[in-house]
Parts: C-alpha cells; structure tokens; sequence
C-alpha cells in the first residue's frame, strides 16, 4: 500500500490528478438501496494522543473495507501520522517512505487527502464511533478545510442490535471478540483493531442477512430503531 | 530495499496473516515473498454454523480456502442409507478444495461451516501464481496430504538415520543394487572344481544353472565346511549332490525389503536374482542389501534360530530393538516393521520350543498358536504373550492325560519366553492355562459356544481368538478350525451385529468438536494410540473380515482382501490404511524414543510432544477411523 501512497504523492506532485482539492474529494453516499451483499463499506480505527478531541491528536489510521460482504486484504489502509515519542508535532511519519518523496510540510495533509479518496465516499463503521468520528471530522477540517459528513454507523451498536441475548462480559471490542473466539494479532494497533472490528461486522452482517435486512438503508434504521428503543429503556 | 526494512513496510494486518499461515503446513514451507503475496491478495469471510460454504451448485471452483478460525466439514449424501454422513473436516490452518481447483471443475461435495468459522481464500490467478512461484506448495497442492506423510516418515526415517548413517532404502528395487555377476556350474561338475572357481572368484557361493541358465541349485562354503565334517560325499563327486536344490529366487523388480524377510525366513544369505524367464541374471547377499548396516535382519534371525541357550536367546532381544531402529532408517514402513518384530519373535518362539522339546519331549504332537496382535502379525516392541496349543488326541488317551502332559511343558516354555521379554498374559490367555491347551474337538465346541451363544463378556475376548494363527507344529487342523469358524460367523448374523456393536464402542481418540479425546485414568493429557488409535481400525476390519470370509488375519492383508472383495471402496481402503499405518509408526518412534531413554515402554503419548505437522496428520488419521466406525454403523445399523 505504500507503495501506492508513494506514486499518488507523485502523480500529485507531478500535477497528473487533478481533483484533489478538498472540494473535489468524494462526496459521501447516503444509506439508500445499496445492497449490502454488494456495497463496499469502510471499518475504522484510529489511535489517538489522548481521549478529548480538542486538545488531543490523531497518531494512527487502520482502516479495511469490506466488500460485497467480504473484508478484501488488498484493499486496505494503514498509516502512522505522527509518533508521540519523537515529539515531532504536524509531521507524517510514513514509514517505508523516504524524505524525498514528501513535500515538506504537506505530509499530514498528503496522507489525510489520500485518506479521503481512498474512502471513496463510503459508509464508515467503528467500535464506539462517535470517538473516531469527532477526531476525524476535526482532523480533517483543521488541515484540510474538508467539512462533509460521512455516514457513520457504530459497531458497537450493531453486535447488540443483532444479538441482543448475547452474554458477553461487557460492551467493549474486546468482550465481543471474546465472545466470537476472535483472535486479535496486536490489539491496540490501529489496523489490527480495524480488521476485528471488521470481523465483528462480518458477523452482524451474516445475521443480518437472515434476518431479511438488504440495503443499507434498512440496516441504518435498524440501529437508529435500536438505539431509540435504548433511550427509552434509560428513560 | 533491505529485507528486515520490508517486514516493517508490510501493513500489520498482512504481517498477522503471514504468522498465522507460517504456523501451518504446507504454508510454513513458503517464503515470505510468497506469504506475502497470499495476504495481500486474500479476502477474509464469516460463514455461521451451518452455512454452506461451497457446493456443487456454485459451479467451477474460482477460490482457493484456508480456514483461518473454525471448521469445515465436508458432506456426502448417501444413497444407500438415505442419509448424509461426514466425509472429512478441515480445521484451522488447513486448505480446500484442492482438487476442485486444480482440476478446474466444481467440488464434489458439499462444503458447510461446523461453529462459527472465517476462511481466507485467494482467487484462482493468485493460485495459479503461487503454485508456478512456490515449489513447496506446488508440491503440497499436487500431490495433497500425502505429502505431508511422506514429511512425517522423512523424518521418521531422519531420526532413526542419524545413528545409521546410511541412505539405502529397503523399498529399492533389486535391479538397483550393483547385482554381483554370479559364478555358476553345471550340476556335473565336481565339487572339487567348483570350489576351485569359488577361490578364482573370490566369492562364498556358486549357482548351478541348467542348459537354459535356470538355477537349479546353490552351493556355499558353509555347505562345503558341513560336507567335511560330517563327511557325507567326497571332493569329486558331482556338485549336485550336496547343492541346495531350488534356491530362493526373486525378480530384478522385488524390493530390497521383499529380499530380506525371504533371507530372514529361510536364514539364507544369498538369493538368486532372475528374469521373467527364470533365467540367473544375478545375485544378491545380505551384506549387498545392508552393508553399513550393523545389525542385520538375516544374520540375527539366523543367530535366533540356532541358539542353543535360553541365555543367548534373552541376550539377542536388545538387537532386536536395535535392528527396529535400523529398518525404521532404511525407510521400512511401520507394516513392514511390525511384521520384522513378529518374524523374529516367532523364531524365537520357536526356538524355545524346539530348546524345550529336546530338553524334555512330552510325546505328543502339537500346534503352538498365538493370538491377538500376534496372531495378527502385528507385534511392536511392547507385547505380551497371547498363546495355546491346539492337539490331537492320540487313541487310548482322554484329553486330561494329554494335558497332564503338555501343561507342565506349556508352563516352562511360557515362562521362558517371559525371560526373553514376552511379559506374562494378565488374563492368562496362555498355553499353560487349562481352558487354552484343548484337542481339536474341545476348541471347536469353544467357538461353538462362543458364537452362539455369545455375552457381553465372550465379545471382549474376540479381538483374541478371533484373531488366531499357528506358529509351530502342523498347520492343517487349524486351517480346518478356522475354516468352521469361518462358516459359523458368515451364518449367523446376530453374532456379527454384536461383534460389530462391540467394535463400534471403540472410540477413536476424538472429541465431537475434533479435538484429542484424552484418556482419564491418571495419565492426565496422554493419548493411548493402542487403545483409541490402532483397536478402532482393528476391531472394525475384523469385523467386515469375519463376516466376508477373509482368511488373513493382518489387519493390513485383510483391508486389501476387502477391497477385492468389492466390500471397501479402494480409495477409502488406501486412506484407512495409512492412516492406521501412521499410528502405527508413531507408536513405534515413541517406543524407540522410550527405550533410549530407559523408560518402560507404554501406548501413552503426549500430543503436546508432538510436532504441528504430526498433530494434525494423527487428528485426521483418528479421523478416518470415525469414518471406518460409521461404515460399520450403517452396515449393521447400530
């Protein structure tokens, strides 16, 4: 994948791509009658320098896709922005990625704009979305100027909304991972996180596919039904 | 780029899918170029408990799977019994569907998740690129699991080799071997001159061949030492005289280990090679077949058979022990190994008793029968004595008075074979027990009764007496025996049904959800592959024996005799066999590890001990024991 980073940078550079602006980056898709069996859906992780989106900083992105129903390897997103220990604030650390191939000062905002066009646009999935969302969205808009809202759906709602009489030990990514027998490679690294989230998807997704639910649309409402139904249980 | 700096440049998901394919075979053989290239290109899929992964219907294969977490299982309906049995599972770390995908066709049989389960799989361009890249899994792809076999006897055989030295296999063929350019005679010749030719030539025998180069005899220096001592003929009469007539013969096509058990057998050092046509095209010795070898099969089997001590007999077992090693390092197979064991216990059975009849003859003729894993053939280096006499009863004597004098002779022999490392029967299935030493008549109504009017507890005694051969004095009326019993068992279905149901109860060490099934009493986390590896297999095809006639009692011999008789289909026959085989040839590497260590030996194994390669091979060998078991289940509708 670095590889691919290294010749978008390039063809940037070189002025071959033209629609890179902010403003040209993709629109994002609405939850209609994309079927899910088809749809390409992005799960998400980010790691961060702390938990307050104003004063902390994002470190990492892991991200997979999911396609047609299938996490596709080739088809993935893993980039560290900026490691805490050098101290180094607002430079891209792409590792495998040498000096010369980045702009001076414009790797955050390289790896943010190759960030968005690979997204395409997609539904976005996390565990605990809205933590990701809020860093993301504020990311992107301080380097970027890049305001439009992504669909959001959160992983954490999902597994319960699908299996509601699940016994898990707690909420978090882990109790559910633990639950399906998921064995996560190194939790706490961004992409890692990403890909059991991912697997923790696929897992709702199977239900939810016998359980009738085809389009996008209809999974969307499901978690919003879902989540109504727990506000008024709190109530 | 440097190598250590492209691991780190490969995304953490790809570098975790690497390890986790490292950790299986036939993936831990590959490169990491080439691993890489499978995960980058893979795509991970959820299948819930029961979903079908792949069937027929989904047309030709495109994908290539491994199952990353879970279990496959494959599905067969059968016709016959209107229901749909298990074919195979596949559980983590293993590939499907080979043959579909290399033949370019659907897969055969119905391929469903058994538990929540994530397969990776590739599509077939990436296929077709890592088998034309990656020799070791071009290898493992063609040629399937027997593959990996082949790596686990590899290393069988490397492990018994590293104190041999030698890389000679005993499945060469004889026309492999520098074949010495035999001298030979004509039968006139006089001995005198042979000899001459012998000293010319350097060499310990001479052929005599007819007209058309057919040997008709062979003559040794050993011959020509007994001939002056005992003085039987002068130095110029004709060689035929003293020649061992019609020498041991064998095809340039048989192996070096068919060579070996004729020289054991007969105790002869040198065999003649020939021709389609009989016509002497060379020669072969022991010294040919094992020359950096230093225990030799023929040399100890001859040294066995002329003993003249009870002393020296005992001292000869540490050899055997030693040779099995050696055959195990030529690249014997543990069927051919086991039966090396029963051919040199025999010897020395019979040697005992040959000892004991000149020592103190009771008189009266009889037929010394062995029973069980010996009667099988099927004797390791840990083994008890399962033993009878059949007789007949002279005229004028009642069969107590034979017995008054055959027990006391019985009792000796048993326990001198217990000195030689044949330990005493527990439940005294011996010679010397009363119940086991009967004439003809008495032994027919036993099985009458046994079969008839069969119990619960008649039934654990089947894997005994049912399993039955002679291995001293005259063979005829137990071939007669066997030949009612035979008969019997073929008539009565009832009989068979149970025999059957006692079989079934032999489960082989798997649990439902496929993992070892451990043996609870005391040993905690041991396998007992005599008990829930080898029984199964051996309980099941004596049954489907017994009820087809099958004479053999080589639990080996009789599955080929099934597979002629239509009863095995002969591609499950091939797998039941090696995967009985590969039991068997653990069992007998932990043996050997167990004496080298001075520990006793016992069944017991520790699948912990066991490498990745050998657990899951044992897994699936155990397998198709369940396989074998349910053939049993529907045939005799249990």
């Amino acid at each position: 994948m670095l590889e691919q980073i290294r010749q978008w940078i390039e063809r940037r550079r070189t002025g071959r791509t033209g629609n890179t602006a902010p403003e040209n980056m993709p629109n994002p898709k609405t939850p209609g009658d994309q079927l899910l069996s088809e749809c390409r859906l992005i799960v998400l992780d980010l790691e961060t320098t702390g938990l307050h989106p104003n004063k902390d900083e994002v470190i990492a992105v892991g991200a997979v896709a999911i396609n047609g129903g299938a996490i596709d390897l080739s088809d993935q997103f893993d980039l560290i922005l900026r490691r805490p220990e050098l101290d180094i604030t607002k430079t891209v650390l792409i590792h495998g990625i040498g000096p010369e191939a980045l702009t001076q000062g414009h790797e955050t905002e390289d790896a943010l704009l190759f960030l968005l066009e690979w997204m395409n646009g997609d539904p976005v999935l996390a565990y605990h979305s809205a933590f990701d969302q809020k860093f993301l969205e504020k990311t992107l808009k301080a380097e970027l100027g890049y305001t439009q809202n992504h669909t959001w759906m959160d992983a954490a709602e999902l597994l319960p909304a699908f299996f509601p009489n699940a016994l898990t030990d707690g909420k978090g990514l882990d109790n559910w991972a633990d639950h399906f027998g998921l064995e996560v490679s190194a939790r706490h690294h961004a992409a890692s996180d990403a890909l059991a989230t991912a697997e923790l998807v696929l897992i709702a997704l199977n239900k939810a596919h016998k359980n009738g639910l085809k389009t996008l649309r209809e999974l969307h409402d499901k978690l919003r039904y879902h989540r109504r139904l727990k506000d008024i249980h709190r109530m | 780029m440097t190598a250590a700096n492209q691991d780190t440049t490969r995304p953490q998901n790809t570098r975790s899918i690497m390890s986790f394919l490292q950790a299986h075979a036939p993936f831990s053989n590959m490169g990491d170029d080439h691993l890489a290239h499978f995960a980058e290109h893979a795509t991970l899929r959820f299948y819930a408990d029961g979903d079908v992964v792949l069937s027929a219907e989904d047309g030709i294969v495109h994908r290539f799977y491994v199952v990353k977490q879970g279990r496959i299982r494959g599905e067969r309906h059968n016709e016959k019994a209107e229901k749909t049995e298990t074919t195979f599972e596949i559980s983590q770390g293993e590939c499907f569907p080979l043959a579909a995908i290399i033949g370019e066709r659907p897969t055969r049989t119905l391929h469903r998740a058994a538990g929540d389960t994530f397969c990776l799989s590739i599509e077939q361009n990436t296929f077709v690129t890592l088998i034309s890249e990656s020799e070791s899994f071009r290898d493992f792809c063609l040629r399937g699991v027997s593959s990996l076999l082949d790596q686990v006897n590899q290393r069988i055989q490397t492990g018994a080799m590293a104190s041999m030295g030698s890389s000679i296999s005993l499945s060469t063929p004889l026309e492999r071997y520098a074949l010495r350019n035999p001298i030979v005679c004509s039968p006139d010749l006089p001995i005198r001159k042979a000899v001459a030719r012998m000293h010319e030539n350097n060499v310990g025998s001479i052929v005599i061949t007819d007209d058309s180069r057919h040997p008709t005899g062979i003559f040794t220096l050993r011959d020509l030492r007994t001939m002056i001592a005992e003085e039987t003929c002068t130095l110029d009469s004709p060689v035929r005289q003293i020649m061992t007539k019609d020498p041991c013969c064998l095809t340039a096509q048989a192996d070096a280990f068919d060579a070996a058990m004729l020289m054991a057998e007969h105790h002869f050092a040198h065999l003649c090679v020939v021709d389609e046509d009989n016509r002497l095209i060379g020669m072969v010795s022991e010294r040919d077949l094992f020359s950096l070898q230093r225990v030799d099969l023929v040399n100890l089997a001859r040294t066995i058979g002329t003993a003249t001590h009870l002393r020296t007999l005992v001292s000869l077992r540490t050899d055997v022990s030693r040779l099995v090693d050696a055959m195990m390092a030529h690249g014997a197979d543990s069927g051919q190994v086991v039966k090396i064991i029963t051919t040199l216990n025999d010897v020395t059975v019979r040697r005992v008793l040959e000892l004991n009849i000149k020592k103190n003859d009771p008189g009266i003729p009889f037929t010394w029968l062995t029973f069980g894993s010996e009667g099988r053939q099927e004797q390791t280096l840990l083994t008890d004595q399962d033993n009878g006499i059949l007789f007949q009863t002279p005229e004028g004597m009642t069969e107590d008075q034979v017995r008054e004098k055959l027990l006391p002779f019985a009792r000796v022999v048993n326990d001198e074979l217990a000195e030689c490392g044949f330990t005493l029967c527990k439940g005294n299935i011996m010679a010397s027990n009363p119940k086991l030493c009967l004439s003809d008549q008495e032994w027919d109504d036993w099985f009458i009764r046994f079969i008839d009017a069969s119990t619960p507890q008649n039934l654990v005694y089947s894997s005994i007496f049912l399993d039955m051969r002679a291995v001293f004095g005259p063979k005829e009326h137990l071939d007669e025996l066997l030949d009612r019993v035979s008969t019997r068992v073929r008539k009565n279905a009832l009989f068979q049904k149970m025999l059957a149901g006692n079989a079934f109860q032999r489960k082989p060490a798997l649990t439902m959800f496929r993992n070892f099934r451990f043996v609870s009493e005391g040993k905690k986390h041991g396998l007992d592959l005599k008990r829930q590896g080898l029984a199964p297999f051996v309980e099941a095809v004596r049954v489907f024996a017994l009820a087809n006639g099958v004479k053999s009692a080589n639990t080996l011999e009789r599955m080929n005799e099934l597979v002629q008789k239509n009863v095995f289909d002969a591609k499950d026959a091939a797998a039941w066999k090696d995967a009985y085989s590969l039991i068997q040839a653990i069992r007998m590497r932990s043996h050997q590890e167990m004496l080298e260590r001075g520990e006793e030996l016992t069944n017991y194994i520790n699948p912990d001990d066991l490498n990745q390669l050998d657990r899951r091979i044992l897994r699936e060998s155990f397998r198709q024991a369940q396989r074998l078991q349910q053939k049993l289940e529907v045939t005799y509708q249990l």
